[in-house]
């Protein structure tokens, strides 16, 4: 409770990784309803000082969620709807650029393979490039009927549980601290105050995680894109927005991020390495900006988390619920962390464990008093 | 929704007692409701501890039905400051910074406590500054009436 937090012992440690773990395996198998959730808890956080301004300027909490949730769903649906005719009058150009940039990636890609494979002959006898070249020519032939299909049909199924993400936002807007009273009138007097205090301290977390995400996403759009747009390659904005959040998967977005840029550049400037180079670079002093400067300055001070148990999370992550497990390990353990710092400070307080045993027996003689 | 005209002129048992603290007097019926809100009700058996001397305050209690007594830590006897009844409120310290409890709060009788929080009510200076400005003026106003009188007590 103190301004300066204390440390959790080992045994909360084990604790709050075992409780992530065990999240983590819980959330895998309800996903449909955790993404739009933790999207709704997103939302709420972004939503929230616009909230606060409406309050502020005398409409009411009700009033301020029913306009603020019902503005986002309508700006949903009208994109949705926007969205519809443009994407079937493009669709046919966007596939034409999109074979059009594999097809320059996989040159790229295999021209760098042949060159590894004349320099080292164990690399020839496993013939890399031939495989690859084989394996994008099926990748690009069968895309519509192998993978387009199966994304689309994916993108139905989550659909309807994502337009779960406006209702949510809305009653935590309007609900918000009905709820925390609810949970605060089942606590027992002698941890109500420290309790009120856990619940404030895990809302301040969170939103500054995730705010801090949305403020690290914008911050690597505008630099990809300044970078991209110096170096002269087309749709700097586009592609810097797409990495920018593609970087929320850990390890595997930025990869697939810089294969993106690489791919867009070497589609614009065939056969100038010097800008695939120059593409990478940037890519990668972005990424080194975003995990040593912004990342700590931004989400990093939020969780108090050391690097190397980070790293380490992210692989339990990964094995336990895969891409999934990658993005939401963090966020769950940043809260689990100050759940369970908390609730070790709460438990281990002799003084309020022998408080609320006092109050219990003093209900009791009450209770008996006529007996 | 629609009858929300009819709402201000029926108010609930307990925003009558709200309406009795001093730091809530100059509140209207809405501003009462949203204050309402944010409040936490506690009931607590007589004896039981409130607070102790020395720990950290995130909150401030409000009298609402009961007494209570303030003392030194765990000498109820001898070390009793005062006794505060229905309408008063304690631990206002709290709502200005996190420093520790300066005595134990202990219940004199069965009683029912409002309970406001730090981070609620500074949520409210930036929400609702009205409300919060008038509560701000008459704890301001309590606090210097305190210090007045411990300036005759002790200095003059």
């Amino acid at each position: 409770m103190n301004a300066t937090r204390t440390i959790p012992g080992p045994v909360t440690w084990c604790g709050i990784i075992v409780t992530t773990c065990l999240l983590l395996l819980l959330f895998q198998k309800i996903l449909w309803l955790v993404v739009p959730f933790l999207l709704a808890l997103i939302l709420y956080y972004l939503l929230a000082p616009l909230a606060k301004w409406l309050i502020m300027a005398g409409f009411s909490n009700d009033f301020a969620a029913v306009s603020l949730s019902g503005a986002f769903l309508l700006l949903m649906t009208g994109c949705l709807l926007l969205l519809y005719p443009w994407t079937m009058t493009n669709a046919d150009d966007w596939q034409e650029i999109l074979q059009h940039y594999l097809a320059s990636g996989s040159s790229v890609l295999e021209n760098m393979l042949v060159g590894l494979q004349q320099k080292f002959t164990f690399l020839e006898k496993a013939h890399m490039a031939d495989e690859m070249h084989w394996r994008m020519q099926d990748f690009s032939s069968h895309f519509t009927d192998k993978y387009l299909g199966a994304f689309l049909l994916w993108l139905a199924a989550w659909l309807p549980s994502l337009l779960l993400t406006p209702v949510i936002t809305f009653f935590m807007l309007k609900d918000g601290v009905r709820l925390r009273k609810f949970v605060g009138s089942v606590v027992p007097n002698a941890y109500f105050e420290k309790t009120l205090y856990l619940m404030h301290a895990v809302n301040r977390t969170a939103r500054t995680y995730f705010v801090g995400l949305m403020k690290l996403t914008l911050i690597d759009a505008l630099t990809l894109a300044l970078g991209l747009w110096a170096l002269g390659i087309s749709s700097p904005l586009l592609l810097g927005a797409i990495t920018a959040v593609l970087s929320w998967i850990p390890y595997l977005g930025p990869l697939l991020g810089c294969a993106m840029v690489v791919m867009v550049t070497a589609t614009d400037f065939p056969g100038n390495s010097t800008l695939i180079y120059g593409a990478i670079g940037l890519f990668l002093l972005v990424r080194a900006l975003d995990d040593f400067v912004f990342m700590p300055y931004i989400v990093g001070r939020s969780l108090h988390l050391h690097p190397l148990l980070t790293v380490l999370m992210f692989f339990v992550g990964e094995a336990i619920a895969g891409i999934a497990g990658l993005m939401l390990v963090i966020p769950i353990l940043g809260v689990v962390a100050v759940l369970g710092e908390t609730l070790e400070l709460i438990l281990t307080d002799t003084r309020l464990g022998a408080r609320h045993a006092h109050a219990l027996k003093l209900r009791m003689l009450a209770a008996n008093s006529d007996l | 929704m629609i009858f929300n005209f009819l709402r201000d002129n029926f108010e609930p048992p307990h925003l009558a007692l709200l309406r009795e603290i001093t730091l809530f007097s100059e509140l209207t019926n809405g501003e009462l409701r949203t204050l309402d809100s944010l409040l936490h009700q506690r009931n607590y058996v007589k004896d039981e501890i409130v607070f102790d001397e020395g720990e950290e305050g995130q909150a401030i209690y409000f009298i609402l039905k009961g007494k209570v007594l303030i003392c030194r830590q765990g000498r109820p006897v001898e070390g009793a400051i005062a006794e505060l009844d229905e309408g008063q409120f304690f631990g206002e310290l709290a709502l200005l910074d996190d420093a520790p409890r300066m005595a134990q709060v202990r219940a004199a009788d069965d009683c029912l406590l409002a309970v406001l929080f730090r981070e609620d009510f500074l949520g409210l200076l930036q929400t609702h500054t009205l409300i919060a400005s008038k509560i701000s003026l008459q704890l301001a106003r309590y606090i210097g009436q305190r210090l007045r009188r411990a300036v005759i007590k002790y200095v003059i």
